[in-house]
């Protein structure tokens, strides 16, 4: 692990429980992309989480809120996660094991290539509603 | 009138239910079918006389407590079901219908309704279902596989064209070149895991160039991915000598299985076992789900015909298919098929 790279993991891990200590949600994570060749986006950092299956999942480009976050670059959310099934376009793996009702997830951008590097993203289990307000909270953590 | 009374005639002689009809306690009438019965089973009538009897007396019977139960005593026909010939090494079950046709004249008739036509019924039935299912499943399939490339790949294409253009803009500083050609990188490169990802759902190439262990890993892995869910495979088989059909058959139960586990069983871990032995070979999948009650999925549901498509697909090839399952106990999905060459194979 390179300097930077360490700094980084700092960084998001104490995102994470920043915004889980701040705010109301049950679950926050960060996904991120590897810099390896296979450039796998996976979730690195969770608070909340129910199991450690979060860790297997390896986000698609376009599918769930999470993977249009990274297709579009544009924040995204969902208050009827639990309907979706897998094969379904709104089906969001981590939502399914962490047994999510809403979330909101929001781009992470890397500064140098103004790409999306990972996604922030927050939500409830307990039916609790989410909104563009949710995504804007989100956001402000972001924000160099 | 004479040719309706011709007609009638006929048709009680030559229907496939045996009838018997009586007046207070004596045969009057029997059509083809009963005098066969009669003749090649030695069926006695006087013993379905009493055995109707009786049903009507349990059921009509003051101690049942239902003596003056108005519904009941407006039945006029009551069928009970009876085995014939049950001492012989092929039994014959029927179903018995009393009825009766004139209560002042004490007159009733005794059908016998054979069970093999009616079981034949069903069956039939059930097959239809399942052909109209796989031709929908078919079209669902097409349907999917269509959206899949229109809004994903060639969402995507479209996307790093658009880039390309952009590229061509001659304002560009070259950071700002490098940041865009890194973008359409990144959109052919997700564009690239769809398409072989896609192919992968449709039908994968490693079934066919490295075999059904290979392929059931790879299954696994993707969908493990997808999912978070540890799915384990493991086993020691040599699948070259299955016929294609077998291993397509055995690869499409294991998706099926694993599917269905992930959809419904809130599974935290799935094992799919490939074991071959010298004459069979036995692929299980298990998961420590929530488990379902097996009986009550195993006919039509309205909606979807998985299981009973899979055990479908499987006899279809001389195998046999096995889902044990209880409540809160996961289930466990098993397909066996009998290989005549593996053993030899192995001999030599």
């Amino acid at each position: 692990m390179t300097l930077s790279e360490s700094s980084s993991v700092n960084h998001y891990n104490e995102l994470v429980n920043q915004v889980y200590r701040n705010e109301l949600f049950e679950l926050v994570a960060v996904a991120l992309q590897s810099q390896t060749a296979a450039r796998q986006i996976k979730w690195r950092y969770a608070a909340g989480n129910q199991n450690e299956k979060f860790r297997k999942i390896v986000l698609r480009s376009g599918m769930g809120i999470a993977g249009l976050v990274i297709r579009t670059g544009k924040p995204f959310w969902c208050d009827r996660l639990n309907v979706y099934q897998l094969r379904d376009a709104m089906y969001t793996p981590i939502a399914k094991c962490e047994s999510l009702t809403g979330a909101a997830a929001v781009p992470i951008m890397s500064p140098a290539t103004r790409l999306v590097d990972g996604v922030l993203l927050a939500g409830f289990r307990n039916g609790q509603p989410v909104s563009n307000k949710t995504v804007q909270a989100l956001s402000q953590y972001l924000l160099p | 009138m004479l040719a309706t009374k011709d007609w009638l005639g006929q048709y009680f002689d030559h229907s496939t239910d045996a009838i018997f009809i009586f007046k207070d306690d004596a045969l009057l009438v029997q059509n083809q079918m009963a005098k066969e019965l009669e003749q090649e089973l030695k069926v006695d009538p006087m013993y379905l006389l009493q055995v109707a009897d009786t049903s009507v007396k349990q059921k009509y019977s003051q101690t049942n407590g239902c003596f003056n139960c108005i519904i009941q005593n407006k039945m006029t026909n009551l069928s009970v079901p009876l085995t014939l010939a049950d001492d012989s090494t092929h039994p014959l079950h029927y179903f018995m219908v009393y009825s009766i046709l004139d209560k002042t004249a004490h007159l009733f008739s005794i059908t016998l309704k054979s069970r093999g036509t009616i079981n034949r019924m069903d069956q039939l039935a059930q097959q239809r279902k399942l052909t109209r299912y796989v031709n929908r499943a078919h079209e669902l399939e097409r349907k999917r596989i269509s959206a899949d490339l229109h809004d994903s790949i060639a969402q995507g294409i479209y996307s790093a064209i658009i880039g390309i253009r952009r590229l061509r803009n001659a304002d560009l500083s070259t950071e700002q070149l490098t940041a865009l050609s890194n973008v359409i990188e990144n959109q052919l490169d997700d564009t690239l895991k769809e398409v072989k990802g896609m192919a992968l759902d449709i039908r994968p190439s490693v079934l066919d160039n490295f075999g059904l262990l290979p392929a059931l890993k790879v299954l696994a892995n993707r969908l493990e991915e997808n999912s978070g869910i540890t799915i384990e495979v493991a086993g020691k088989a040599d699948t070259s000598v299955l016929s294609e059909d077998v291993q397509s058959v055995l690869y499409r139960i294991a998706q099926e299985a694993i599917n269905n586990a992930l959809k419904h069983a809130n599974a935290s871990e799935i094992t799919v076992l490939l074991v071959n032995h010298q004459h069979f070979i036995i692929l299980e999948i298990i998961d420590d789900g929530d488990g379902f009650d097996v009986p009550s999925h195993q006919s039509f549901n309205g909606r979807s015909l998985g299981l009973l498509n899979m055990s479908e697909r499987v006899k279809a090839l001389n195998g046999t298919f096995n889902i044990k399952s209880k409540l809160h106990d996961g289930t466990t999905v098993t397909a066996k098929f009998p290989v005549a060459d593996l053993g030899r194979k192995q001999h030599v």
